[in-house]
């Protein structure tokens, strides 16, 4: 005997007496014939709350029946196949009206395979929180005096004694020269558009577990007096993302990018947000 | 306390971090909590080859490693006192205003301890080896705390 999804017709059929529920019958009198290709065919009779299910080869008497092959048939008991697709994509086809077959799933529990009964649907509990966790962030005395810089309106930069490179935000030490920086410079504020990430997923801001707008550009600028690869990150402003143009340096060649400021908050904290973005300088 | 550099830029930026999380309670878990819920009753798990009933309930034996999630045993709602700790300070994490009793409590019936709240004794009064008794919450909020609280048996 031929199975599908590991299950019998014939066990679909069997399995009704047992799954019948008198009251979802109640009231409904219905024959129902199941037409099931190259396995065989069933009557089922409900009246008053009963049923009566037997196999036949005639079907002349329903008041509707289900035509289908057995994979249509189990893939629709199981909840594998969806009934109205069947019906569009005519691996079912019903004669009589079709939304009287609407009224077997009241009438009869869903069937299950052996063992599956007592795996019965549980409630599971989940718990959603949110828990806050305080932290401090000590700046040190190099981050504290860009930071600083930034309330006044300075964008500052450190700069290695040895390589002569800039570094914004500043680190106390050239990873590269692996010597203390020592002299600051005073850097921007208005530069050009070197590099932009279109960004389309925003992660969660940590601190108010808000959602920056997508799209939203970030941006390396490259600020007066910098070269090279001396960008600063920043976020460039919402509305004009497709207006600007990146720059480049291509074997010795200069191409430059779209010319920008920043846009300074009125009240400054000593913090990167400081500087709500930039934007095109004209 | 002195520094070798240059204090003067430093400060410090205040945050907060939030973390959302789900935590599951699992197949086990859920059974046990929500048993309590609608029927009032601890259920704990029995292994059948120790014979040990665990409280929480758990799916495996630690000692024999056994399948025991379908092991469920009905407890008593009484229990005794096995160890206990005062809160003296407050938290939000914390299910109630410090000071306040935490107690392992193992419940009749249970092989195993579980942490609940003691109320109804002054702080100096517990012991262990006292008799408690499970009070149920009136309103649900699908944990553990739809048991209130224990308060002593008298």
């Amino acid at each position: 005997m031929s199975e599908f999804y590991g299950i019998k017709v014939e066990d679909i059929f069997k399995s009704m007496t047992d799954r019948f529920r008198p009251e979802g019958a109640a009231n409904i009198t219905t024959t129902f014939g199941y037409s099931i290709k190259n396995i065989g065919s069933w009557k089922l009779t409900i009246a008053n709350g009963t049923m009566a299910l037997k196999t036949t080869d005639d079907l002349s008497g329903c008041d509707v029946v289900l035509d289908t092959d057995g994979e249509t048939f189990v893939g629709l008991n199981i909840g594998k196949v969806d009934a109205m697709s069947a019906f569009t994509s005519r691996k079912l086809k019903v004669q009589g009206d079709f939304n009287t077959f609407g009224l077997t799933s009241r009438m009869f529990q869903k069937y299950m395979t052996p063992g599956q009964e007592t795996r019965q649907e549980q409630e599971l509990i989940t718990l959603k929180k949110t828990i806050s966790v305080k932290q401090r962030f000590a700046t040190g005395p190099v981050f504290g005096k860009f930071l600083k810089g930034l309330k006044e309106k300075k964008i500052l930069a450190i700069k290695c004694p040895e390589c002569g490179r800039l570094q914004s935000p500043p680190r106390e030490t050239c990873a590269i020269c692996r010597v203390k920086n020592e002299e600051w410079v005073e850097i921007g504020p208005k530069g050009e558009m070197r590099m932009m990430e279109y960004c389309y997923y925003a992660s969660p801001d940590p601190l108010t577990g808000e959602t920056r707008e997508t799209p939203y550009g970030a941006i390396g600028i490259l600020l007066d007096g910098c070269k090279d690869e001396e960008v600063f990150w920043h976020l460039l402003r919402p509305d004009q993302l497709n207006d600007v143009k990146m720059g480049s340096v291509f074997k010795g060649k200069v191409r430059h990018g779209t010319r920008l400021r920043p846009v300074w908050n009125e009240t400054r904290k000593g913090n990167i947000e400081d500087i709500r973005y930039f934007e095109i300088d004209e | 306390m002195n520094k070798n550099f240059d204090t003067t830029d430093c400060y410090v930026v205040e945050g907060k971090l939030a973390l959302p999380y789900t935590y599951f309670a699992g197949r086990v878990g859920s059974t046990f909590i929500t048993t309590i819920r609608d029927k009032q009753k601890i259920m704990g798990v029995k292994c059948n080859t120790c014979d040990k009933v665990f409280v929480p309930p758990r799916q495996t034996c630690e000692r024999c490693l056994e399948d025991i999630r379908d092991n469920w045993v009905e407890l008593k709602n009484t229990g005794e006192v096995v160890n206990f700790t005062v809160v003296r300070y407050d938290d939000k994490h914390l299910p109630r205003k410090a000071p306040f009793v935490l107690a392992m409590i193992r419940l009749d019936g249970a092989d195993t301890p579980m942490v609940h709240i003691l109320e109804g004794v002054d702080l100096d009064k517990v012991q262990t080896g006292m008799k408690v008794k499970a009070v149920f919450a009136e309103k649900t909020t699908n944990t553990i705390l739809d048991i209130d609280h224990f308060k002593p048996l008298k």
